[in-house]
């Protein structure tokens, strides 16, 4: 289990749902703080990584465990 | 919130409806499969999460000017940001129901002969993947020629015209899209009829064709099914001619360009193969046959006015002249060589599920199936990887 500040599941949830609560709460932390997502929406391994390069957020790992997939998002400043 | 179907969306690029088709995937996603009509559509890609971030900027990128018809992977996406678009006042907003996929499962029925025969040929253009299909349909009884997984539609079909599916023809071991034909035959009984070089390691049971062999209707009547073996494109392609009249070439003949013969890696023994055939099979074929090809990749070269892909082969060998004059085998293997792209990866996959060696699930076999075809021999004539 690797270090981080706060967690969301998005478990169940389809596009665009994953990336717009990842948006609202990574808004709320603090630069530099890491948010473990997890998300089952296959759809959203690729617009999550895709949303966060764009923004200035980084993603430090992901994987997948069982059928879910566990993004660890790095708030940018 | 107005949605639309996929044939909704075909008929709107076929009749020329000015529209904006706004596609909110990922610029990735975007890049590797877009929607393609027979006609010129207008698109724009921005990604839902950029809505997300900006969304009056984003809005206002929007052109006002045209109604906008929202596209995305599944649905969630296009709705939301068909609403976002109406909530800031745009009007005349509509999203596609099923995403993407629906539209890469989109079958198009054509008639091709005329009404007033005792026997209908019918294609079923799916734009989504630049491939055609084909029915023939004589009394109570329908051939159908290359299915793909949309089986549904095919099942409808023959019920609307009165039939049932007797008999499946593959034009060869498809590595570009995933057959329906086992799940025909597991539903209706129908016999799949293909040819042992590329058959013979598929886990199916199926009837052997081999060159010259007939196969009717079981009144012995109506037009018969000529079974022509063309190997080149693949081992065991075939290449079916129906009545004397129509050629249902697979991924030998296309309309412009032929099958690329290096898709088994064994580019010069097949590129010699496809020569031989070129020269002893197809070139000696009537001019007036009608050319009903698997694929095609240019609607305006390849599509007929009311947007059919067919020709005559005399119009076919005149197209591809750089093609069929080549008159020594070793310039024909140059010239395959030199043309020679790489194939998409998953084409590998694809073809183990054709021989029901791999059975994903219905989700994934989605996704493996997605994409347009690469199965032309010249570059012009398909896109290129990424």
């Amino acid at each position: 289990m690797k270090e981080h500040d706060d967690e969301l599941d998005c478990s169940g949830l389809n596009c665009p749902m994953p990336v717009l609560k990842t948006k609202l709460k990574i808004d709320k932390m603090d630069a530099g703080k890491v948010l473990r997502v997890i998300t089952t929406d296959p759809g959203a391994c690729n617009d999550l990584p895709a949303w966060a390069s764009k923004v200035g957020h980084e993603i430090l790992s992901n994987c997948e465990e069982g059928d879910k997939y566990v993004f660890y998002v790095k708030r940018g400043a | 919130m107005t949605i639309f179907t996929a044939h909704e969306l075909y008929s709107a690029i076929e009749e020329k409806e000015d529209f904006l088709l706004l596609d909110v995937r990922n610029e990735e996603d975007h890049k590797r499969f877009s929607i393609e009509g027979p006609n010129e559509v207008m698109m724009m890609n921005i990604p839902y999460f950029d809505f997300i971030e900006e969304p009056e900027e984003m809005v206002a990128q929007v052109p006002d000017d045209k109604p906008v018809r929202v596209v995305c992977a599944k649905v969630g996406s296009s709705e939301f940001v068909a609403n976002l678009l109406e909530g800031l006042g745009r009007e005349n907003v509509s999203h596609l129901d099923g995403g993407i996929i629906s539209w890469g499962n989109l079958l198009v029925s054509k008639r091709i002969n005329s009404e007033s025969d005792d026997y209908e040929v019918w294609q079923f253009n799916r734009p989504g993947k630049a491939s055609c299909s084909y029915g023939l349909v004589f009394e109570k009884e329908m051939f159908l020629f290359d299915p793909s997984r949309n089986v549904d539609y095919y099942l409808q079909f023959a019920e609307s015209r009165g039939a049932i599916i007797t008999h499946i023809f593959e034009t060869h071991l498809q590595a570009d899209y995933i057959s329906g034909s086992p799940k025909i035959v597991e539903m209706t009984g129908a016999v799949l009829v293909a040819h042992d070089g590329d058959y013979s390691e598929a886990l199916h049971k199926y009837h052997s064709v081999t060159d010259g062999e007939e196969i009717n209707f079981s009144t012995e009547k109506g037009p018969a099914v000529s079974c022509v073996h063309t190997p080149g494109h693949t081992p065991g392609s075939m290449t079916y001619l129906i009545g004397e009249k129509y050629m249902i070439s697979g991924d030998t003949v296309f309309i412009v360009s032929i099958g690329r013969p290096d898709l088994g890696k064994m580019v010069v023994e097949w590129a010699q193969m496809l020569y031989d055939t070129l020269h002893r099979r197809i070139s000696v074929m009537p001019d007036d046959l009608i050319v009903l090809p698997g694929h095609y990749t240019d609607w305006e070269a390849e599509a007929d006015s009311e947007y059919r892909i067919m020709n005559d082969f005399a119009t076919v060998k005149k197209m591809n002249e750089d093609i069929y004059s080549i008159a020594k085998i070793d310039d024909f293997v140059t010239y395959i060589q030199g043309n020679m792209r790489n194939q998409p990866e998953i084409y590998g996959q694809i073809r183990q599920v054709n021989f029901g060696k791999l059975t994903p699930c219905e989700n994934e076999q989605n996704t493996m199936d997605l994409g347009k075809n690469e199965c032309a021999a010249s570059k012009h004539g398909g896109i290129e990887n990424a």
